[in-house]
């Protein structure tokens, strides 16, 4: 199966040159996205021969970057993706877990984060919260729901093409596959807290919250 | 106090049509934009001249007070136009993402044909 990478990357000057040095995987093409930065990220992953770079001229958000970067993949004929975050918070010794779910018929892989180890508490309990509002709402359960860490074939991904923008983006992913039928998985990865201001915010769960609502009655 | 309110009442909505002509001479609305905004304000004028027109629909409505009644179409009309208002920009919002990811997606295509073209000469 051929798996490409995908990495949405927004004003990662910092990160991305280390995450790419980690990521890169020969038997793996390398998709990142750069969504519109406006620091040097662009002009860093210039520098970097082997990855497939893709550039939205505005930042549209996470979830418009994603969708970019798995096209991209798939157009170039990836059977299945794996979706990482740019900040270098998970793990490249996770992605054989991945590859090995996809293998075994996963049509869309959950990465899980062990939330009782060394995550926040407010996020802790948000994301359980979470979990249980899309379980009663959709009747599925997802121990992770928020996590970037995540793999979908091609077949996937034209069922449950999303259209959040932004942070929006996991949850919707999770409402799709269960109204489309999608198999789907999970496996435990490991993940690194870098930077607490980064990510989800309260502002964006409580929009989230609404969009969960507005997608039981739309979809 | 009422002159004075009709006065305050007479003088936006004349701001605003002056206002709504500025934006039709500029081409940033069309004619029916303009043609609703003509009738609007001018509705408001006159019934802030001449509130009593309006004790009929307050009767109607079970509205004791006609300026209740019209704080209340206010307020209807700028919901309705909030609502408008979210609708469009859901759709440029999409249509900007559209174009960006596509913009995108063929700027990497184009360079993947002039890499392939380059290898060939």
């Amino acid at each position: 199966m051929k798996i490409a990478i995908v990495i949405p990357a927004f004003n990662e000057e910092k990160n991305i040159s280390d995450v790419l040095k980690e990521v890169k995987k020969p038997d793996h093409p390398l998709y990142v996205v750069d969504d519109g930065s406006t620091d040097d990220t662009y002009k860093l992953l210039k520098l970097h021969k082997g990855i497939k770079l893709v550039r939205h001229k505005i930042n549209l958000g996470k979830g418009a970057a994603l969708k970019t970067g798995a096209e991209a993949a798939f157009d170039d004929g990836a059977e299945a993706v794996i979706f990482m975050d740019s900040d270098g918070q998970h793990l490249v010794s996770d992605l054989e877990k991945f590859e090995e779910a996809l293998k075994d018929g996963c049509q869309i892989v959950y990465g899980t984060r062990n939330l009782s180890m060394g995550v926040p508490l407010v996020r802790y309990f948000g994301n359980k919260a979470a979990s249980l509002y899309v379980k009663a709402l959709f009747g599925v359960y997802v121990s992770d729901l928020i996590c970037g860490y995540r793999a979908m074939t091609k077949k996937a991904y034209k069922k449950i093409k999303w259209e959040s923008q932004g942070y929006g983006v996991e949850t919707e992913m999770v409402v799709r596959a269960k109204v489309k039928g999608v198999k789907h998985c999970e496996v435990q990865i490991k993940n690194v807290y870098l930077d607490k201001f980064k990510g989800v915010t309260i502002l964006d769960a409580f929009s989230i919250f609404f969009q969960v609502l507005k997608w039981r009655v739309k979809l | 106090m009422i002159i004075g309110l009709q006065i305050v009442g007479v003088f936006f909505a004349a701001v605003m049509i002056y206002l709504a002509l500025l934006n039709y001479k500029r081409s940033e609305l069309n004619g029916a934009e303009i043609f609703s905004w003509l009738v609007i304000w001018s509705f408001v004028i006159f019934v802030t001249i001449f509130p009593e027109l309006l004790r009929t629909f307050a009767q109607t409505f079970a509205v004791s007070r006609l300026f209740d009644l019209m704080v209340v179409g206010a307020f209807v009309l700028v919901i309705a136009m909030v609502s408008a208002s979210y609708v469009r920009t859901k759709r440029l919002e999409k249509k900007l993402e559209d174009l960006v990811r596509e913009l995108s997606l063929k700027e990497k295509d184009s360079k993947k044909k002039s890499k392939k073209s380059s290898k060939k000469s």
